[in-house]
């Protein structure tokens, strides 16, 4: 009776076991079945961009332009795509991810894709706004109520004041924040160089936490961590839109406007696919996308549709990259020779 | 059956030590998950586990957990055999460059796969242009997880085989019965128990791979990206909700992968002891 029982339980076991497995299975390939019956594959675009771009592509842009294009050709398209630092893609491509098309943080890692000889270089720049798609300034967040009373970046050298930061040497959105501090310290001042520096200088002292990236120091931030953390707007001004926002967004009165450039891997692109390849990245710049853009928190490249989003705050002195010289001689002037070789060795003293 | 409950003195002080330590160690943070999966309610839940990348990704996960069961089941049990039955030359160090992938960084493996498949590594710099690039794609995804995970059928085969007494397969071959026979009547029934497990180690291992796959795979969404790869995309992305939907899930089948593992494991141990 007993090793009768026990056979039972053992082949109920054993059943058991089989049935989960191959329901488990069933479920896993369910949806490739009706494709070996002969269903097209649709057509892709392989999209890598940075972080703060998966919500926008995912599920604002490309939806658009798949029905636009639905409704053209009557073929339906699909979008493969992949988001993490600006960094980390510029990588993942160098050592050879299919990707087809790149929106990157900085043009700084363009020029890094360009060095690795992965596209020719400069090529973006022939694309319409010298490859930009879109903009967003960096701004301040301070927490609910503005306890510290920070109005601008000088209020964030007083004594006290703890600032969260992103690594530059690893993060895109850290290197727009460096310019931004020192362009905010340079403009309208006597001795420009001078200023830019004391400002970067007077921000770092109160550094309190570096992070690998934005979105890293966003969580440290948003985790009770620091009285400041410099970021895109962007990134605030969904999360408020979402109502997730738990911080008080500051405008400083001089801010850059970073600039998000799209670089295109023609060799990751088959001749067949050319068409539809062209066709996105005409999209991308239409007033259709650029809305698109704008309903998420970035600033458009087509400054009229700018008034399509109430939450922009203003600013009152902005400015671009190009008023540094470009990323080349700023990261060479700024981020290298004031911030990392002055400033970071005067922090220590 | 029921081993233990032969306690000698007071089971209460240590068994309330240990779970004082295991509570914040390992419960409290498997239960956190599901605790917070279903914070915005069942329907928020169910939403993020039906968004098409989250069931991609499962799916994805899954076959990939199949495939790499079921090729590492017969190079395991191969590896098992011939390390088990032969005595050559080198068959020491064999044993134990099979076993490494346990002791090396999973981070460590995708990188060199990808040194040596990748477009620019010292294979795939030749088969690139044959169009034959394994890397970013589901192949490469395979790749990484028979590697990270080949010890494991071994480990689970090998010591049963090990143990098993080869008058058995003398007395087989004998009565005139071929390799192959042997194998099929002789070895496999009782290697049955050390097959199960180790091909539930290995799928609970392959589900969870992060660390190979995150280097090989590209990381795209509805093409190569697995449930963990996708947790951790959500995550950074700053959809704590999805993430732990998927994740949720994930840890489901694990439990009940190990609840499985945990029956044969018993059953076994009772069985020998009979």
């Amino acid at each position: 009776m007993l090793v009768k029982h026990s056979v039972l339980k053992r082949r109920l076991g054993a059943t058991a076991l089989l049935g989960a497995g191959a329901a488990l299975l069933v479920y896993a390939v369910w949806p490739w079945i009706p494709m070996a019956r002969g269903a097209r594959i649709p057509r892709t675009i392989v999209f890598y961009g940075f972080s703060i771009l998966g919500d926008v592509i995912d599920h604002g842009v490309f939806p658009e332009f798949q029905r636009q294009w639905r409704q053209r050709t009557g073929e339906r398209v699909e979008l493969v795509s992949s988001f993490a630092g600006s960094g980390t893609v510029t990588n993942q491509i160098v050592l050879g991810v299919p990707a087809q098309l790149a929106l990157l943080s900085l043009e700084l890692d363009a020029y890094k894709l360009a060095e690795a000889r992965v596209i020719p270089p400069e090529s973006w720049r022939r694309l319409p706004f010298g490859g930009v798609v879109n903009r967003t300034p960096f701004i301040i967040l301070v927490r609910s109520g503005n306890p510290k009373g920070i109005r601008d970046f000088r209020n964030l050298t007083a004594a006290g004041v703890r600032i969260v930061h992103p690594d530059p040497l690893t993060s895109g959105g850290a290197n727009w924040a460096i310019v931004a501090e020192y362009g905010a310290g340079a403009r309208g001042s006597a001795d420009p160089p001078r200023a830019g520096h004391d400002l970067l200088l007077g921000i770092w002292k109160n550094v309190v936490a570096q992070a690998a990236s934005a979105r890293a120091a966003r969580t440290q931030f948003e985790n009770g961590f620091g009285d400041a953390l410099i970021t895109y707007e962007q990134e605030a001004l969904w999360d408020r839109a979402r109502g997730r926002l738990k911080a008080d967004v500051v405008y400083p009165r001089s801010t850059i406007l970073s600039e998000h450039t799209l670089v295109r891997i023609d060799r990751n692109v088959p001749r067949r696919d050319r068409d539809l390849i062209d066709a996105f990245v005409r999209f991308l710049w239409t007033d259709d996308a650029q809305r698109i853009f704008v309903k998420y928190g970035f600033r458009s490249v087509t400054e009229s549709l700018n008034e399509g989003n109430a939450a922009f705050g203003r600013i009152e002195d902005p400015f671009r990259i190009a008023d540094l010289g470009g990323w080349k001689r700023a990261k060479r002037e700024i981020v290298e020779s004031v911030w990392k070789d002055r400033v970071l060795a005067e922090m220590k003293k | 059956m029921s081993a233990g409950q032969t306690g000698r003195g007071s089971s209460v002080f240590p068994v309330s030590v240990l779970l004082l330590v295991l509570l914040p160690l390992l419960l409290m943070p498997l239960a956190a998950v599901f605790v917070f999966a279903l914070r915005g309610g069942p329907l928020a839940f169910w939403d993020a586990i039906r968004a098409p990348e989250a069931q991609f990704a499962l799916r994805f996960s899954l076959l990939i957990a199949f495939g790499t069961t079921a090729i590492n089941a017969v190079l395991g049990t191969l590896a098992a055999y011939v390390l088990s039955k032969y005595r050559f030359w080198g068959d020491r160090t064999l044993g134990v460059v099979v076993n490494l992938p346990v002791a090396i960084p999973t981070v460590v493996v995708g990188t060199s796969l990808l040194l040596l498949w990748g477009p620019i590594g010292l294979l795939g710099k030749l088969l690139d242009p044959l169009g034959l690039q394994p890397m970013f794609r589901p192949a490469g995804v395979l790749l990484a997880h028979l590697f990270v995970t080949f010890p494991y059928m071994l480990g689970a085969v090998k010591p049963v085989l090990d143990e098993l007494e080869t008058t058995y397969e003398e007395a087989a071959y004998t009565i005139g019965a071929t390799r192959w026979t042997t194998f099929r009547l002789v070895l496999l029934p009782a290697l049955r128990g050390g097959l199960i497990t180790g091909a539930l180690l290995t799928f609970a291992h392959s589900l969870g791979e992060f660390g190979a796959t995150v280097m090989v795979s590209g990381n795209m969404r509805l093409k190569t990206q697995t449930a963990p790869l996708y947790i951790f995309a959500q995550f950074e992305a700053g959809d704590i909700a999805h993430a732990n939907a998927i994740a949720a899930v994930l840890a489901l089948l694990s439990f009940t992968i190990f609840f499985f593992l945990f029956r044969f494991a018993s059953r076994g141990k009772g069985r020998s002891a009979e």
